[in-house]
């Protein structure tokens, strides 16, 4: 052990020197934050309606999360028994224990999604039917599988060539297929040229103020499947782009409001934060890895199926899913890996949540306020700063998006 | 790997005594001879319909069919059974009009009226919707019309005849094959065979001539029919093993996904070793060894995917097409000889087979789809559709080996088992 100290500190002098780097940001000096006090625009019943709305979506999103890591507990336990249902080798027997262990989580989680949907069908905030949120979710599920075994593959082939050290050449690899997955991310999407030609032209404006590459600005046809408006920034070198819902330029937002939103992309953009959230990944794939390897020694490590189930659950555990609150302050897309504490998350080029509008004398939508009130009139890093106890903390890591608004609210 | 594991043999029984030969000039003009044939089939159907009501209310009374329905409806199913033998060329003479026993080479028979259990008479309708529809795409116009008895004629190819697409098949590939040989090719003969049979089955159970479930078993249905010569593309393992896990079956689509993406991506590279392997056999009349066996690993892989996928077979099945690693595998000839006019000319010739393959892919569909619901319910996969299932695997294997260039012998429709030795009818049909 002591003499593998020097390395052990060496990894996490590196990782520290990482972490230091990717938090690092700008934040103008002029920037200045209005405080919005709610209470001046909402009555205290809705405010109250809009609490309770967050309560249980939180409380659905506990249960969620403890039936996820009981089911997986006990697929970890007994899950080994599946293995005879398979007359593939080692690595395919390992990708069907991984996809069964993938389904009876799904499964697990079928009615927390149906409460969920009904909760928000409940406030107005969707309109997505019963049928399709399960059945849909089920040919999502099929994506995922396909995810799992490519993972899978990579994973134990590297555990049976190289034994438990697989983490170390398995890691760059994912971190690789992150990084391909933020270049092709924005092909992945159906878009439509931007006819608005106002805003291709302050699109055009902010590019040079902020000395960004000329960006296409494109139009996705979301509108189908959700009335939320919604834009994201996505891509990296010459996949990038801005992409915004078709939702967002419908009519209902003007041409100051959608300015904001376009600069609050290009920020991401101009500082980089696809290649930051690839970067953060980058730092969390290694550890991660790592662990699994650990943990899975029992079991025979990975390149043994047994291990499989057993590395879900670790995976889980490290990587639980993020509570509604802190996704409702994730404050960007590009950048959230820095921003919000989940650096691990691997989806380079999430989107930003829905805007979804303000409507004040709406009494029943006023029960999902703390959602909407910040998004329709703030920034959604500079509520998220003020909203959070460590708004300031925040903010300095935001600087990006944040600084382009800033100019661009002057401006106007 | 159809075998007969000694199930009781279906009431509603199938006899095949034809010689297989044809008359070019009735085959020519089949369509035209057997309009009477269509204006009485659909006018018996509609007094079917009657009857049919007025035998299911008498049945849920008495617990029996009475004995003039019982006879009514076994006529009008033996009538449709002789009609389809007719039209499809399964059967050469002029059928009569009155559905008698015994008075045509393809013909059934059925049992005596028995009791039946009142819940099972009640739904029967429903009961049958699954074996309509296996039936529908098998073909036989005794389910077409008993599905419009049923109102429901999506499902069928409706009373004035028809049946499904195997029969359409059939009779379409035997038209040509009769008019110019002057024979019906067997293997054509046994599938249409089959499913005038299953037909029947159905159509007899629809009606409550029993209450003994259709058999797709193709070995029972056929039994008494001499068998074709062995192929050399030829499915093998173990048959009875009907196991099927629960959890695997309800999740099977999705499961199998990584295995459609992975068999996409080899058919890609296979597109191009397909594309060498032609020129290899057009200069040197033998397959090139390597390429032979890429493709026929490929092969192999596409066989355990698709037994998983459809239920035909129960483990999920490895990525590399190994051969002996997979309870339904296939075996496949070594590279040998090819004629190089037929390789020249292998795509088009594939056509026919193309069809009879394609055909029995709407049969494994139902198969699949059946199989699922009875596997979930039991844990296990159903005897008759699992053998059904197998018979339409091992064509399109027959089939795709052949286009592939992996042997150049055809297809052979029949629904049994090839023989290692030639049977006595057959080998003259052979030599003739």
């Amino acid at each position: 052990m002591i003499r593998r100290l020097p390395v052990v500190a060496a990894l996490a002098a590196a990782w520290t020197a990482g972490a230091w780097f990717l938090w690092q940001s700008k934040v103008p000096s002029s920037l200045r934050l209005p405080h919005v006090d709610p209470h001046r625009f909402f009555t205290a019943a809705q405010l109250h309606a809009a609490s309770s709305y967050s309560n249980v979506d939180e409380w659905l999103w506990a249960g969620g999360v403890v039936v996820q890591i009981v089911i997986l507990a006990l697929y970890a336990w007994r899950g080994e028994r599946f293995a005879r249902e398979s007359a593939a080798g080692p690595i395919g027997t390992g990708m069907l224990l991984g996809m069964v262990g993938f389904a009876l989580v799904w499964a697990a989680q079928v009615p927390f999604s149906v409460l969920g949907l009904w909760w928000e069908r409940r406030n107005h905030l969707t309109s997505e039917g019963y049928f399709s949120t399960v059945f849909g979710g089920w040919l999502g599920l099929g994506g995922e599988f396909v995810f799992l075994c490519a993972s899978l593959a990579v994973i134990m082939g590297f555990a049976q060539l190289v034994g438990e050290r697989w983490w170390l050449p398995a890691a760059p690899v994912f971190v690789g297929l992150a990084l391909l997955f933020a270049f092709i991310a924005p092909w992945l999407v159906p878009t439509n040229p931007l006819h608005d030609a106002r805003l291709r032209a302050a699109a055009v404006r902010f590019e040079r103020a902020e000395g960004v590459a000329p960006t296409p600005v494109v139009v996705a046809p979301v509108h189908r499947t959700t009335t939320l408006p919604n834009a994201e920034a996505a891509g990296i070198g010459p996949s990038r782009r801005v992409i915004l819902f078709d939702t967002i330029v419908d009519g209902r937002f003007t041409e100051r409001e959608l300015e904001v939103v376009l600069a609050h992309e290009l920020g991401h953009l101009a500082r980089h934060h696809i290649w930051k959230d690839v970067g953060w990944y980058a730092l969390f794939a290694f550890p991660g890895a790592w662990a699994i390897a650990r943990a899975t020694r029992r079991r025979g490590g990975m390149g043994r199926p047994a291990a499989v189930p057993l590395a879900l659950l670790v995976l889980v555990v490290l990587n639980p899913p993020r509570a509604p609150a802190a996704e409702r302050d994730q404050p960007a897309h590009g950048s959230g890996g820095g921003l919000d504490g989940a650096p691990h998350d691997p989806r380079p080029g999430r989107r930003d949540r829905a805007l979804p509008p303000l409507r004040a004398d709406d009494a029943r939508g006023a029960a999902t306020l703390d959602v909407r009130l910040p998004r329709a009139r703030e920034p959604s890093h500079a509520r998220a700063a003020h909203r959070d106890g460590g708004g300031v903390e925040l903010l300095r890591h935001v600087g990006g998006p944040v600084a382009v608004e800033r100019r661009v609210q002057a401006a106007a | 790997m159809c075998l007969n594991v000694g199930m009781d043999e279906h009431p509603v029984r199938l006899a095949v005594d034809d010689d297989l030969q044809r008359n070019r000039w009735t085959v020519f003009f089949r369509l035209i001879l057997a309009i009477p044939l269509f204006i009485w089939l659909f006018l018996w159907s509609i007094a079917v319909v009657f009857a049919a009501i007025a035998n299911w209310i008498a049945t849920l009374v008495r617990g029996t069919p009475p004995g003039g329905l019982h006879r009514f409806m076994c006529s009008y199913v033996r009538f449709t059974v002789h009609f389809d033998a007719y039209l499809w060329l399964i059967g050469n003479p002029y059928p009569g009009f009155m559905g008698e026993e015994g008075e045509y080479p393809i013909d059934v028979t059925f049992p005596q009226p028995t009791a039946q259990r009142r819940w099972s008479v009640f739904f029967r309708l429903f009961l049958a919707l699954p074996a309509l529809l296996v039936a529908s795409a098998l073909g036989g116009s005794s389910g077409g019309s008993l599905s419009f008895v049923g109102g429901r004629r999506r499902y069928g190819g409706g009373a004035g005849g028809g049946g499904g697409a195997l029969g359409f098949v059939v009779a379409i590939l035997g038209w040509f094959a009769s008019l110019a040989r002057g024979r019906m090719p067997k293997g054509l003969r046994d599938a249409g065979a089959y499913g005038i049979g299953y037909s029947a089955q159905a159509a007899a159970y629809l009606l409550l001539v029993t209450d003994r479930y259709p058999n797709a078993d193709p070995t029972a249905m056929l039994d008494g029919v001499d068998r074709p010569p062995e192929h050399p593309v030829r499915l093998v393992g173990d048959p009875h093993d009907l196991r099927r896990s629960r959890v695997t079956v309800f999740l099977r689509l999705l499961i199998a996904i990584p295995h459609i993406i992975w068999l996409a991506l080899w058919g890609i590279a296979v597109i191009f070793a397909i594309i060498a392997n032609w020129f290899v056999i057009l200069f040197r009349g033998t397959p090139a060894r390597p390429l032979h066996r890429f493709v026929a690993a490929y092969l192999r892989q596409r066989l355990h995917v698709v037994s998983f996928l459809t239920l035909t077979a129960n483990p999920f099945p490895g990525f590399v097409g190994e051969y002996g690693r997979y309870p339904l595998d296939l075996e496949l000839p070594g590279p040998a000889p090819q004629n190089r006019w037929e390789t020249f000319f292998r795509i088009f010739l594939a056509i026919p087979a193309l069809l009879v393959s394609g055909a029995l892919g709407g049969a494994l569909f139902w198969c699949a789809v059946w199989t699922w619901f009875y596997a979930l319910a039991r844990g296990s996969a159903p005897w008759g559709l699992r053998n059904l299932a197998a018979y339409a695997l091992r064509y399109d294997a027959q089939t795709v080996s052949y286009l592939l260039l992996l042997t150049d012998t055809y297809p052979h429709a029949s629904p049994l088992e090839g023989a290692p030795t030639p049977q006595h009818e057959f080998a003259e049909a052979l030599a003739a």
